[in-house]
């Protein structure tokens, strides 16, 4: 959020006309995303399509889908006598909780470094507001990031941008069972000759629902009847087991 | 199916998370011990957080506890002032050991301290378990009966101050020892999601030296106050309390302690000794592991409250 808005303040100060954004329409295949108790992961759907097309200049376009910003705690484990124990800390604070971004080529075809990294472009490009640590950052953001992707929490298509006809364009985007919940944002990024000429944002929402939403609100806005009620559940299910089982004797 | 966890935030296939319960309801029933200290194991190794997983694995002891209870209460097997006071130590226990889980959940060394207090704990009592087993075995293979209770032995510390008549138990004794180890199980409940009963059960018998017909009883009422108490404390304190995780996890716990019980029937003593003794050790010993191979992974990631 607070990383687009900077782009579009980029996007303003380079001269780029506000009226650019009418070249880009896209929308999402549905604004909420529900946790329902068997939910194993979905995938979403961002369409979208270039209004205008020019012919002159090359065009790229580039979809990413951001998480609410989280502050981590990557810890390195060390050696001390035989065990090994986290030692080093860093909190990185302010990088999505969940990125995914597609492209329609690599992003190193489509523009430069330093204008990727303004727009937080790419997962390599994506920094941290501020990193609280003793020691040299950079190994802990890298492996903020291999966490990340290994969890499918962070990924990168070069080639995931769909074309359905030269103007109209789609993008699946894999929602693992993991994500947080919170306010997403989907961007839509119009590349030409290197510059963003274009930029679009549209929110989505993940959030439990049902009897998993009431369950996870009643434990954080009553957690005394919560454990008082696991806790007799439990007492009722062994009395129960005791009964059932003493009249099968 | 995979259901998912509102307090874990993550999916699981409930078949797993049934099939674990019941089979450590069946090694709890067939050993007659609560099991917690192989499901939090368990658990974390599927992947369940190890703080959901030490605290909801409370409240699988507490249902898994209650129908051994019942059996007991009926016998009147149960010395219930002992109980209540070896309770009290344990409620005081089982809030430092809450209180010490959310530092060191904040610190990043939760794994570790938990990691670690298994292997001490199992290590040393699977050792003592392996060795008298052993024993007894051979003991039992020359023909020599086994020892029996010596009764108007004392130790020193029953000679503490604050003395009181524990009548069932048939005990004049300080207060003093029943509530530190009240304090100190209730301590273990909250940090390693154990009931404890391996530890209780030994104390009882050689420190506070009681006749082992009320021991049983008597150390399942104090579990089940203990694990009770840490379940709302780590609901309250820690929001680790998962209750469709504990759901799954008893229906399954409940159903294989009953079948457990009855396999252990046709077994001896002797032979259950040595068989939980290879379990405890093989458990701190895998442990053991994790603490001194060189991890794969050196960097760990915790997302942190905003």
């Amino acid at each position: 959020m607070r990383r687009l808005a900077r782009g579009l303040a980029a996007l303003a100060l380079f001269g780029v006309p506000a009226a650019a954004s009418e070249d880009l329409v896209s929308g999402l295949s549905q604004d909420t995303v529900e946790i329902t108790s068997n939910y194993t992961g979905t995938d979403i759907v961002v369409f979208g399509a270039i209004e205008h097309l020019e012919d002159a200049g090359v065009n790229d376009v580039v979809v990413i889908v951001r998480g609410p910003d989280a502050n981590m705690t990557v810890r390195k484990k060390d050696r001390v006598a035989i065990i090994w124990l986290n030692r080093d800390q860093a909190v990185l604070q302010g990088l999505p909780s969940y990125y995914y971004l597609a492209s329609t080529r690599p992003l190193s075809a489509i523009a430069a470094r330093d204008t990727l990294q303004r727009y937080g472009i790419g997962v390599g490009n994506l920094a941290p507001e501020k990193i609280i640590s003793h020691h040299d950052p950079e190994p802990f953001r890298q492996a903020l990031i291999r966490h990340k992707e290994q969890d499918g929490l962070y990924g990168e298509t070069p080639a995931g941008v769909e074309f359905l006809s030269p103007t109209l364009f789609r993008v699946h985007v894999p929602v693992p069972a993991t994500v947080p919940r919170g306010q997403y944002n989907a961007e839509v990024y119009l590349f030409r000759d290197g510059n963003v000429i274009s930029a679009q944002s549209t929110p989505l929402f993940i959030d439990q629902t049902g009897l998993e939403r009431r369950l996870y609100n009643f434990a954080h806005s009553s957690p005394m009847s919560y454990g008082v009620s696991t806790v007799l559940m439990a007492m009722f299910l062994g009395w129960l087991s005791s009964v059932l089982f003493r009249r099968n004797n | 199916m995979e259901i998912y966890l509102p307090i874990a935030e993550m999916s699981v296939h409930w078949l797993i998370i049934l099939g674990m319960g019941a089979a450590v309801g069946f090694l709890s029933g067939l050993f007659g011990v609560g099991g917690g200290f192989l499901l939090t194991p368990l658990l974390i190794f599927y992947g369940v957080p190890s703080a959901v997983a030490v605290a909801t694995t409370a409240s699988h002891i507490t249902a898994s506890s209650i129908s051994g209870a019942i059996t007991q209460w009926r016998k009147r097997a149960l010395d219930l002032k002992m109980g209540l006071v070896m309770s009290g130590g344990g409620l005081v226990g089982t809030v430092f050991g809450v209180w010490l889980f959310g530092v060191m959940r904040r610190s990043g060394q939760m794994d570790l301290v938990v990691s670690a207090s298994y292997v001490v704990l199992l290590g040393t009592v699977g050792g003592i378990m392996l060795n008298e087993s052993l024993g007894a075995l051979r003991a039992v293979q020359g023909g020599a009966p086994p020892p029996g209770r010596r009764s108007g032995q004392h130790l020193w510390l029953h000679g503490l101050p604050i003395k009181m008549r524990f009548r069932e138990s048939r005990l004049y004794i300080s207060v003093i020892p029943p509530i530190v180890i009240g304090f100190f199980v209730g301590a273990l409940s909250a940090i390693m999601g154990i009931g404890g009963g391996f530890v209780i059960v030994p104390a009882m018998i050689y420190l506070l030296r009681m006749p082992t017909n009320v021991v049983m009883g008597t150390s399942l009422f104090q579990i089940i106050i203990v694990t009770a108490a840490t379940t709302i404390l780590q609901a309250t304190s820690n929001f680790a309390v998962d209750i469709v995780l504990a759901l799954f996890l008893i229906v399954g716990g409940v159903v294989g302690a009953q079948l457990g019980v009855r396999a252990g029937e046709r077994l001896r003593g002797e032979q259950l000794r040595l068989l939980l003794a290879l379990l405890v050790l093989a458990v701190a010993i895998r442990l053991l592991f994790g603490l001194v191979v060189e991890p794969g992974e050196l960097f760990s990631v915790a997302t942190v409250a905003p």
